[in-house]
């Protein structure tokens, strides 16, 4: 009946929201926008555009379809879409230890290296977060965030 | 259809049968129509949100298969598995009651649907094309959409349903005349085990269902599930026939009801297999094509099979690639008893068919562009009486089509998107046909959106109308599609991101429509294409919800369906609908709560007579929360009693108003393990 949200209206929301959960490293204070890249097919349609210009902080939300490598490092957070999933390992590798929020919807993108992965639970919108590679990547998740999240080891790693 | 020999003989009045057709197609044909148009409905803006909000908020999943349903414009009415479940829905025509603009009468054998103002009993919903999972359930004899206890599937399996308003042709082809319905089914994961469900109901009706679902760590998905109905019905009387000759007008024994069904889906890698089983026997208590009354030999059986693969994948970042190859069978046998002899009506069909389709994201385009094919090898109808036999008719037949189409979705400017789609079709049997469809769409704020919308449609002449023929009725090859232009405008405006208005005004116009008449050369049923009919409406609606779990949904049609040249409004079609549906939670969530008002305004019967408006209440308490994996129900349909009725077809003259249910019962009791 009433039209729920869309998936992705929902999800374009809670990467606002878990954005303000995590701390990054200091950037200038000449930097004004914070880029949320999308990387591969954006499934987000109309969804993401609700967030351009949005404050986060004292930054605002700059919203950017990525296409090569090369500028993935200048992003704050890195949606990578199902699509890449073949490339995966290559697209972590180049910005390793960078402070990119990964971000993923898709099965196993957290425990390959994605930070913060969105899965379905009964027609609700759950995520998961891998926290090795947010640390190793300087970022600081908050406790608070980490309570709501199912926490995921890296693959091979021993509970 | 199904008309049994001796059948319609001279009960036929030409101007009733005229309007009766014209109605089937004219009325609606609502604008959105234009398959195709990508959705631009404003996009809810819900960061001001809680993470802890969010985790709550439901949303319906993508579909791994790309559903063309999802790229037609907007004011889609969508209906989810919990509308389902909170308002105690048994079948499609339950749920399609509660949309705005559409109206469902019964005739004690099929359920009919009209849609905005146009449907006319008998029709067999010919002119909706019904989609489940992307897989066309219309059978290429009839046209026939089912949406009553002979649909194919249970609607306990169902994820959602969208309902498209208005012609969908530019993208699919025949019968999307005045909309489009789309049954999405659920996954494997949606069950995640074994469910069973049983259910007890007015008139010794019983239901069971048994469906395992689940995803395997593979990645495999797999949903199976069979059900069973069956129903003593009720004794119903019928003025008509009060006679002591016709058991004074009682119909004994003659409503009952039953079904069996199955459903199955296995996906992997992109792969989907579907496969689907229905058969259904029905009574027939209203003696119709001049048949014995009260005779207990009196029953229709339909009969569905089909199975479906799907291919769903990226070719590269643009680009999705989307195909499917089906195989369909259906089949009717129909059982007329007349005084002489018992005579049986036996169709049969089968065809394969495939589809390809593009989608692809280029700067400021999105295209859609796909090729269908399918061949009718097999399109049988036979008529004869059994004992002495008597072969009345042995038509068989095939055909094929196959059908074209582009799409294109150019975003103008930032506020303003332009959709234009055209499709080819050819028919083996009536040739070719083409059909745009134009969208400007206008986003002036966030929050609003204006639309422009033209489309025709067309739906092309069955086996059916083209071939069956007997003692009472021959064919017409000489047939055309039937087409249908439509304007429409509609507004949709966000109060807040959980409260939505629309608003839509549309006219149709609907030419050469397929209407049977006596021909009176020689005084034979015959189909023919007719005059033209008008029909115009306005609709307004108001979607709600709210933080506690609560929903509403209410809206009001006035719609108004003319011949052009008599200018007699059609048959069984009302010039108001209201609808409320609301539903949330009570003490606590441990209960929730359903209700409906449905209210439609008198009908004019092929009599000429009217049948009286009507508002009934349905109300559903529900409870998941009894104990794990146990879901209980309890439903009451026409809580007030109401006595109301439908204008039958003309196959059941003398009766003209066909008695509907009064107040009823059902109980229903989940297990999920």
């Amino acid at each position: 009946m009433a039209a729920p949200p869309t998936e992705y209206e929902v999800k374009a929301a809670f990467i606002h929201n878990i954005a303000k959960f995590v701390e990054w490293p200091a950037v200038p204070s000449s930097v004004r926008s914070a880029r949320l890249c999308v990387l591969g097919q954006n499934p987000f349609g109309e969804a993401l555009e609700a967030l351009q210009g949005k404050p986060v902080g004292r930054l605002n939300w700059e919203i950017v379809q990525a296409d090569g490598s090369a500028s993935l490092k200048e992003c704050r957070v890195l949606f990578i879409s199902a699509s890449e999933r073949s490339n995966l390992g290559r697209i972590l590798e180049s910005i390793a230890s960078h402070p990119v929020l990964t971000i993923g919807d898709s099965e196993g993108y957290a425990e390959q290296g994605v930070m913060v992965n969105f899965y379905p639970e009964q027609n609700k919108v759950r995520f998961e977060i891998n926290l090795a590679a947010a640390t190793g990547a300087g970022l600081k998740i908050s406790s608070q965030l980490l309570k709501l999240a199912r926490i995921v080891r890296p693959a091979g790693g021993r509970p | 259809m199904r008309v049994g020999f001796q059948a319609k003989a001279i009960t036929v009045f030409p101007s009733f049968i005229f309007s009766a057709l014209a109605m089937g197609i004219a009325t609606a044909l609502p604008m959105q129509a234009v398959a195709g148009l990508r959705e631009p409905e404003p996009v809810a803006d819900l960061t001001h949100l809680s993470i802890e909000e969010l985790l709550d908020v439901e949303v319906y999943s993508a579909s791994k298969f790309i559903q063309k349903a999802s790229e037609a414009p907007s004011a889609v009415t969508i209906i989810t598995a919990a509308d389902i479940k909170a308002f105690g829905y048994r079948t499609l025509a339950d749920i399609l009651r509660s949309v705005r603009g559409m109206d469902v009468s019964y005739d004690r054998t099929y359920s009919y649907l009209g849609v905005r103002g146009s449907g006319r009993a008998g029709d067999y919903n010919s002119r909706v094309l019904l989609l489940l999972d992307g897989y066309r359930l219309n059978d290429p004899i009839y046209d026939q959409a089912s949406i009553g206890t002979e649909g194919v599937v249970d609607v306990d399996l169902i994820e959602r349903i969208e309902v498209v308003r208005g012609p969908g042709s530019s993208i699919y082809g025949s019968n999307a005349v005045l909309g489009v319905i789309s049954i999405i089914t659920k996954r494997g994961r949606d069950l995640d085990g074994l469910e069973v469900s049983g259910e007890l109901a007015s008139f010794d009706a019983d239901k069971e269902r048994l469906s395992y679902g689940k995803r395997y760590d593979n990645g495999a998905e797999l949903l199976l599930s069979a059900s069973r109905y069956r129903s003593r019905g009720q004794e119903l009387f019928f003025p008509a026939y009060d006679a002591p000759a016709t058991n004074n007008g009682i119909a004994r024994n003659l409503d009952g009801d039953r079904y069996d069904s199955f459903f199955g889906k296995l996906a992997y890698a992109g792969f989907t297999l579907t496969g689907g089983y229905s058969s259904r026997d029905k009574a027939v208590p209203t003696a119709f094509y001049d048949t014995t009354f009260n005779d207990p030999n009196t029953e229709f059986s339909d009969g569905s099979a089909f199975v479906d693969l799907g291919y769903y994948g990226a070719l590269g970042q643009r680009w999705d690639i989307a195909a499917h190859v089906f195989r369909g069978h259906y089949s009717f046998d129909g059982i007329y008893p007349y005084a002489a002899a018992l005579n049986k009506d036996e169709t049969r069909g089968a065809w394969w068919g495939t589809e390809l389709k593009f989608v692809g994201r280029l700067e400021k385009h999105k295209v859609v562009m796909g090729a269908e094919y399918q061949d009718n090898f097999r399109q049988d109808q036979f008529n004869f009486d059994i004992a002495p036999y008597d072969l009345l008719l042995d038509d068989r037949r095939d055909s094929t089509r196959v059908g074209v189409y582009i799409q294109d979705e150019f975003s103008l400017s930032r506020n303003l998107l332009l959709n234009a789609g055209l499709r080819y079709d050819d028919y083996s049997t009536v040739g070719s046909t083409l059909n745009p469809r134009l969208g400007l769409i206008w986003n002036p704020l966030a929050t609003t959106t204006f639309k422009l919308l033209y489309g025709t449609a067309f739906r092309a002449p069955n086996a059916y109308e083209l071939y069956y023929a007997s003692l009472t009725q021959k064919g017409n090859p000489s047939l055309k599609p039937e087409e249908i232009a439509t304007w429409e405008f509609v507004v949709e405006h966000r109060l807040r991101p959980d409260f939505r208005l629309t608003a839509d005004a549309y006219s149709n116009r609907i030419s050469g429509n397929i209407g049977q008449i006596a021909d009176p050369a020689d005084g034979l049923l015959v189909f023919v294409n007719s005059g033209l009919v008008d029909a115009k409406g306005v609709e307004f609606e108001a979607e709600r919800l709210w933080d506690g779990g609560a929903r509403l949904r209410t809206s009001y049609a006035w719609q108004t369906s003319r011949e052009r040249e008599s200018g007699a409004t059609l048959v069984n079609s009302p010039r108001h609908l209201a609808k409320l549906n609301f539903s949330a939670p009570v003490w606590g969530d441990r209960l929730r709560t359903g209700a409906e008002l449905q209210y439609a305004s008198s009908r004019r019967t092929l009599a000429g007579d009217n049948v009286g408006g009507r508002l009934l209440a349905n109300l559903t308490l529900l409870s998941e929360k009894l104990a794990p994996g146990l879901t209980l129900s309890a439903s009451v349909y026409n809580l007030f009693d109401k006595r109301h009725a439908d204008p039958g077809g003309e196959e059941h003259v003398p009766i003209d108003a066909i008695q509907q249910d009064g107040r009823s019962y059902r109980l229903k009791l989940n297990y999920r393990f």
